[in-house]
């Protein structure tokens, strides 16, 4: 183990932030001097709360169930995991499409006052009682952790009385963080901490652990396993749509690695720290460079350098002559691009690919990788405007009315009604990756730029909830020194 | 008191309120709360309702002072302030409501005095405080209503004989509320009303100011808006005339439409026409395609509004047989469950179903799972896919939650949405 434990918070690794204006080249200079400061936002609009992640992450497990010791709307998102789960299913072939077992305690004003222990209880209990689960995750929401219920000796008190679940308390209260993948490292930090407890398993030769997280399609997980076994590898897909068994099986690997940067990005470091795993961080396989970079990533790791250029030479040969077609539709197009931290700087070199330039880049968070990936994008853009914010909408209608972008890429909602042609990098129910999804992800930027009838016709009738005067401010207006 | 629950249908109280706001042209809700309620609460109501979202802001548009560890320890209301001066700055809303999250509700910041500041200069800024703890979704419209029954609705006004408001309908709640709404709007518009439905037309903040100058309240739901309605009549002299069930097809239709002729004593030649026209239209489709539908014995799983539509509907004006109704919205009060009772039991020739009150997932397969009689039919949420394919039921996904399909003006309500409900039934295999 390590002797500086990780909180689970991402705000906590120095160098972090969250809420910054400013343009690629004036950030990475900033940054190298040291001079970005925490900042914080005067006037916001809602953010994803970590919690929806923690749940998000796990919740297609099998044999699992999963409690939220809160009231009944922290459960509000589940269903978007939900919905993931039931149509990976039906993605998978599965005739009898399942419901996951979700069980939500349901504080309410009594149990603010006095506690939700019994509640707690009763709901683990119904959980034993109803499906005899192998995991029953407990996931604590802002409530709970406010009025001070202690779910970790809750749980390990349970783990007595049922000793066939394994009861696993997951700290991924709201209020913790800023940030919401920090829910994705609280769910690993529980892994490891109840599943896994550095017990040391026997090596399996090939093994290569792959996180992936619910927004990862069953043709992106066909495509990430084709690719991985081209190289001899075994793959152990995890942990969307595994089990208790695959999670056990983490130690045996040769090698990890993550189909998201900020997915098992930190438990990856403990893997190494415990169980001397080796491991790949570099970024999401989307479009040519990001995939290749992905891929010789954990080629490297495990030995087979010279396997991967044969293959990558290949892929290219394969690929080349067909992103030329998309090229020939995209180039010198003008984008701003909305995304994820892994999904918009991986969109970012997505659109280098086809010969388009950045304008403007709204990511939620700044750091080392960003910093990686902003001096990458200052190589072969002109100036952009960059955007450290998590959504905030309100932003980024200011800058995209501003910049006038031909291809918006991210969340369509707003710049849609703005008649902005728009295409979406997350869709977790059909390819973005690999270098088959990078086809896909192309034809659909170039068709919807080539037919962008719907939005601009929808721009005349649609009117976005924001003042006119806003326009004229400037987007940054609301960040402000010192935050938490 | 809220019970455990499992795969529960719709979010807390907050995500409620959200959702009536929602609906409204031009309202902006500003969340006091957790960084993430704003897309939990749109999530679980909005987001699982057809995948129509507001009309306004909603999700991660929504203001919202994200409150974090330094707000819990120390406080939230300086953060609220710059939230709603942001708010009133940016957004061209003609109303601002203040909602309280769990974490400042537990914390205990002084929402209102900071909402008092603002409207002492002239903005309207509102507070609605329901923390999400204090229940589900369900008390989220009433608790809207009362808001504006105590803060927005102007007294005094000088009555109207021809205007009606109508309530019961929950935004998103009901996924085919808008076009529920659409269907009553034009039927009672055909009787000569001017129609308050708040939701639809492009109704704001104004049309609700001034709906104390109606003559009548029509509460279509077996249960819903008891206080508010009281509070109606003390407060504005405008009475209430209750609806016990949504109203699909003809015979329900007809009966709605004669009530409401009777309460207002409209013009019966230009009712009995009105009737008359719209049965005639129903029945000319109907009578186009006889036997097409196999017959069906049906189950529903249904919010209580739904369910006796979809129960009466089926088996009064489509002969089917009825074996068993869940009610799985949580109702407290046993004389609303009575009432509920009476209406789905009540029918004309068929058999009475078995009724059942249950709003947990695990206890509704069960019911279903164990059920002896045969059911070929079943109408239900997104939730209760999964019990329909295990025993190898039709399945017609009618009530909330529901993701699989998108709703935007559809509606199984009134005389041409039993055609539609009809026409999703049809099933080839």
């Amino acid at each position: 183990m390590s002797n500086v434990t990780y909180s689970g918070v991402r705000e906590s690794v120095p160098g972090r932030l969250n809420d910054l204006g400013s343009t690629g080249k004036k950030v990475s200079e900033d940054y190298k001097k040291g001079c970005l400061k925490r900042a914080d936002r005067s006037f916001a609009q809602g953010l994803q709360c970590q919690q929806i992640n923690s749940m998000a992450a796990l919740m297609s497990l099998e044999d699992s169930v999963f409690i939220s010791h809160s009231p009944q709307g922290c459960v509000g998102c589940a269903i978007m995991a939900v919905d993931m789960y039931r149509v990976g299913q039906i993605h998978r072939g599965v005739k009898h499409v399942k419901n996951p077992r979700l069980i939500v305690t349901n504080l309410d004003q009594k149990n603010v006052v006095f506690g939700g222990e019994k509640k707690l209880r009763e709901a683990v209990q119904k959980a034993v009682e109803r499906y005899s689960p192998k995991l029953a995750f407990v996931f604590a929401s802002c409530a709970s952790g406010i009025i001070g219920d202690d779910i970790d000796a809750i749980c390990g008190d349970l783990q007595r009385e049922y000793p066939d679940t394994l009861i696993i308390p997951i700290h991924c209260e709201g209020f913790k963080s800023k940030i919401c993948a920090s829910g994705f490292d609280a769910a690993f930090i529980s892994i490891n901490k109840y599943i896994l407890k550095n017990n040391k398993v026997p090596k399996q030769k090939g093994l290569i652990n792959l996180f992936a997280p619910t927004t990862v399609s069953y043709a992106d997980q066909k495509e990430m396993e084709r690719m991985l076994r081209l190289l001899g590898a075994e793959v152990n897909y995890i942990p969307f749509y595994s089990s208790l068994e695959k999670i056990r099986k983490i130690p045996a690997a040769e090698a990890s690695t993550s189909i998201c940067k900020v997915f098992a990005d930190e438990f990856m470091k403990t893997l190494w720290e415990d169980y001397e795993i080796p491991y790949s961080h570099t970024v999401m396989p989307i479009g040519i460079r990001n995939t290749d970079k992905w891929y010789r990533g954990i080629a490297k790791v495990i030995g087979k350098e010279n396997e991967v250029e044969e293959i990558i030479s290949r892929e290219h040969e394969r690929i080349e002559p067909l992103v030329k077609k998309i090229r020939d539709r995209l180039q010198g197009k003008r984008v701003f691009i909305c995304g994820g931290t892994g999904r918009s700087f991986a969109a970012a070199a997505l659109i280098d690919d086809f010969g388009m330039e950045l304008v403007g880049l709204e990511t939620p968070t700044y750091d080392d990788d960003a910093q990686t990936d902003i001096e990458y994008l200052n190589g072969i853009h002109k100036d952009f405007v960059v955007d450290i914010a998590n959504m905030q909408p309100f932003e980024q209608v200011n800058l995209v009315k501003k910049l006038k972008p031909d291809a918006f890429i991210g969340v369509p909602e707003w710049a849609a009604k703005l008649g902005i042609p728009t295409t979406h990098v997350l869709d977790g129910k059909r390819p973005t990756m690999g270098y088959d999804g990078l086809l896909f992800l192309g034809n659909k930027i170039a068709d919807q730029l080539e037919n962008p009838g719907f939005n601009k016709k929808l721009a005349q009738h649609a009117k976005l909830p924001y003042k006119e005067s806003w326009y004229q401010e400037s987007a940054f207006k609301y960040i402000t020194e010192g935050g938490n | 008191m809220s019970q455990i629950m499992e795969n529960p249908k719709g979010g807390c109280v907050l995500a409620g309120i959200n959702s009536v706001l929602g609906a409204i042209d031009r309202v902006c809700p500003v969340y006091h709360s957790g960084p993430g309620c704003c897309m939990q609460t749109t999530a679980s109501d909005q987001g699982q309702s057809g995948h129509k979202h507001a009309c306004f802001v909603s999700g991660v548009s929504l203001p919202s002072s994200n409150m974090l560890e330094k707000e819990v320890v120390f406080g939230g209301t300086d953060k609220l302030r710059t939230t709603i001066q942001g708010s009133i700055d940016i957004i061209d809303a003609d109303a601002y409501f203040v909602l309280t999250g769990c974490t400042a509700g537990i914390i205990g910041d002084d929402v209102a005095s900071v909402t008092e500041e603002f409207l002492e200069k002239g903005y309207p800024v509102y507070p609605i405080e329901a923390p999400g703890f204090i229940g589900d979704s369900n008390l989220g419209y009433e608790t809207v209503w009362n808001t504006f029954l105590d803060k927005i609705i102007e007294p005094d006004l000088p009555k109207d004989d021809k205007l009606v408001n109508i309530f019961g309908i929950i935004p998103y709640h009901d996924p085919f509320w808008s076009g529920t709404l659409e269907e009553i709007d034009r039927i009672l518009s055909r009787l000569g009303l001017k129609v308050n439905t708040f939701f639809t037309k492009g109704q704001g903040i104004d049309t609700i100011r001034k709906c104390s100058s109606a003559a009548l309240n029509i509460i279509i739901n077996p249960w819903l808006f008891k206080g508010p309605a009281s509070k109606f009549e003390s407060k504005f002299g405008v009475p209430s005339l209750r609806i016990p069930g949504l109203f699909v097809g003809a015979t329900d239709t007809t009966r709605f439409v004669r009530k409401v002729a009777e309460a207002l004593d409209l013009d019966k030649d230009l009712v009995e026409k009105v009737i008359r026209d719209e049965e005639e239209y129903v029945y000319k489709y109907l009578s186009q395609s006889i036997g097409v539908l196999s017959w069906k014995r049906f189950a529903v799983v249904s919010d209580a509004n739904n369910a006796v539509g979809f129960t009466r509907y089926l088996a009064n004006d489509y002969s089917f047989t009825p074996v068993l109704v869940i009610v799985s919205e949580p109702v407290i009060r046993p004389d609303d469950k009575e009432r509920i009772i009476r209406e789905i039991e009540d029918l004309e020739y068929a058999r009475p179903p078995k009724v059942l009150f249950l709003t947990e997932q695990y206890e509704i397969n069960q019911a279903i799972r164990d059920e002896e009689e045969e059911i070929t039919l079943l109408v239900g949420s997104s939730n209760d896919r999964e019990i329909a394919l295990e025993k190898d039921i039709q399945f017609i996904l009618g009530s909330f939650p529901m993701s699989e399909r998108l709703i935007f003006n559809r509606t199984y309500a009134g005389y041409r949405g039993s055609l539609t409900f009809t026409e999703d039934i049809y099933d080839n295999n």
